[in-house]
């Protein structure tokens, strides 16, 4: 091997920081929990229904917070309006100004309605709502997609890798959201077995799906030129490998899998813990895309 | 990157860095930064040196690195307000009182060639020193180069120099593979040195 040596470059700093990285973890939660409530209100599952006036109020409270994360993280916040005035429609960031104000709106409208009871229109505006929700995560996955310079980050697999991972972190919230309502705050303290059941089921669903479209990524990645190798090489073997590896895969995914799938693990301990390492282990995820996308230097 | 012009009519700016004729002086970088009041700790121009090989067998490569003001560029795409445009004649401006400073660009850029000015607080890079274009001078860095290696003009002009140039001699660019078609050339591009980067140091 020829011996290749760089002895001056220019500091190399990251674009988009933490901040971002939160962003993308609230609006996850707010979409997965929206999702969640529309399964009574929307789809008639009556199994769910203590979930779906919580779930929109979390869903709506979520999202107010998560822009303020992308504003924080501007140079020129008090420039945030011009997001609302010049579009491009070319340009990710700009399809949230529209999301990001339409989403909550509705959610706003789902949740008075439900709150009055009007069955029928809290139906049509939960509809409505659901292909706002996945838009509104999903585009944040089509943010990080559509900067070509980031290897990790420019795959068409990057939206769904969002939106489930969504799901998978909204759904361990509504365990614990349950969890703790029932056992705290509800006139019987008995926790609702078979609604945490029934979550269970698909937080188990969603994290297969979830490890399944993160194993095809770094299996195409391992196979495609030498940045997507270097970077699978990061998150495997290098500076990230143990928030990857030990946060996102171990900790978030496979001892979950473990607790929740055999049942003497599967109480409401287990469950409780489960759920915590899921919501823990997608952060970790969030933070491998963001900040690890950006750790391999351009030049 | 089809030819050495542009599918568009009219003036089409590039530069063409003649590494036969660089010394790796960062006359270049100096002579950017008191132009165009660069902060300190960030370039719009600079030259990474690279040593390859190992003794008796060795050599210093430099790689002078700037914005490509590319033909297709992604952080024109990317920004959502716009703040980003492109002139008729190619050169790839930002507008300093419209970017929100989100840096979106800045993580799309395959180059690495935008900055926070952290003054300003804005985004920057180079803009082949248009000012100066405009007043019918070459860019500072251009114009202070002692090697001659910078060459600045109208690739859609068959008969100036830049042309001549590009047209008999192999010429590269920077990560053609991006798409971005950039409209900074290079004579001499060292592949290895171009890709090395920090963490090898």
């Amino acid at each position: 091997m020829i011996e290749v040596q760089t002895i001056y470059n220019v500091p190399y700093g990251e674009a988009l920081g933490v901040p971002i990285a939160v962003y993308f973890y609230l609006t996850g939660l707010s979409a997965g929990s929206f999702i969640l409530s529309t399964l009574a209100y929307g789809f008639g599952m009556a199994r769910y229904k203590p979930l779906g006036k919580i779930g929109v109020v979390l869903a709506t409270l979520l999202l107010v917070v998560a822009p303020v994360n992308l504003m924080i993280d501007l140079e020129q916040p008090w420039r945030f309006w011009e997001l609302f005035y010049y579009i491009n429609l070319t340009s990710a960031i700009s399809w949230g100004s529209f999301l990001l104000t339409l989403y909550p709106i509705n959610c706003v409208i789902y949740g008075t309605f439900m709150f009055m009871g009007k069955a029928r229109l809290t139906k049509i505006f939960g509809l409505i709502g659901i292909p706002l929700a996945l838009s509104v995560h999903g585009y944040t996955g089509f943010i990080l997609a559509l900067a070509k310079a980031r290897i990790l980050w420019n795959t068409a697999l990057m939206p769904f890798i969002f939106l489930v991972s969504a799901m998978v972190s909204g759904i361990a919230m509504m365990i614990l959201v349950a969890i703790v309502r029932d056992k705290y705050f509800s006139a019987e303290r008995k926790i609702n077995m078979d609604l945490i059941n029934g979550l269970v089921v698909m937080l188990i669903g969603s994290i297969v799906a979830d490890l399944t479209l993160i194993g095809t990524d770094i299996l195409v990645l391992l196979n495609s030129h030498d940045e997507a190798y270097e970077a699978a090489q990061l998150i495997l073997t290098g500076a990230f490998r143990n928030i990857f590896l030990g946060g996102e895969i171990f900790l978030g995914a496979l001892i979950p899998l473990a607790l929740l799938s055999n049942r003497i693990t599967r109480t409401p301990f287990g469950i409780t813990v489960a759920s915590v390492l899921v919501m823990i282990g997608i952060f970790a995820m969030r933070y491998t895309m963001v900040i690890g996308g950006q750790a391999i230097p351009q030049h | 990157m089809e030819g050495n012009g542009s599918r568009k009519k009219g003036k089409r700016y590039a530069m063409l860095i003649d590494l036969r004729r660089c010394l790796g002086c960062h006359s270049c970088a100096v002579a950017c930064k008191s132009e165009n009041d660069v902060p300190l700790g960030v370039y719009r121009t600079w030259v990474k040196i690279v040593e390859k090989g190992s003794y008796p067998n060795v050599r210093r490569v430099f790689v002078p690195s700037l914005c490509n003001n590319c033909e297709r560029p992604v952080c024109l795409s990317v920004c959502p307000v716009k703040a980003t445009y492109r002139r008729p004649d190619g050169i790839v401006m930002i507008d300093e009182h419209r970017c929100i400073g989100c840096k979106y660009c800045m993580a799309a850029c395959p180059y690495d060639a935008r900055h926070v000015n952290p003054i300003k607080k804005i985004v920057q890079k180079c803009y082949f020193c248009f000012h100066r274009v405009d007043a019918g001078l070459v860019p500072a860095c251009v114009n202070t180069c002692p090697g001659g290696a910078r060459v600045f003009g109208d690739v859609n002009d068959p008969e100036s120099e830049i042309s001549r140039l590009i047209a008999t001699n192999p010429v590269q660019v920077l990560k053609p593979e991006k798409g971005t078609e950039p409209r900074v050339y290079y004579i001499g591009l060292d592949e290895m040195a171009a890709k090395a980067k920090v963490e090898e140091a």
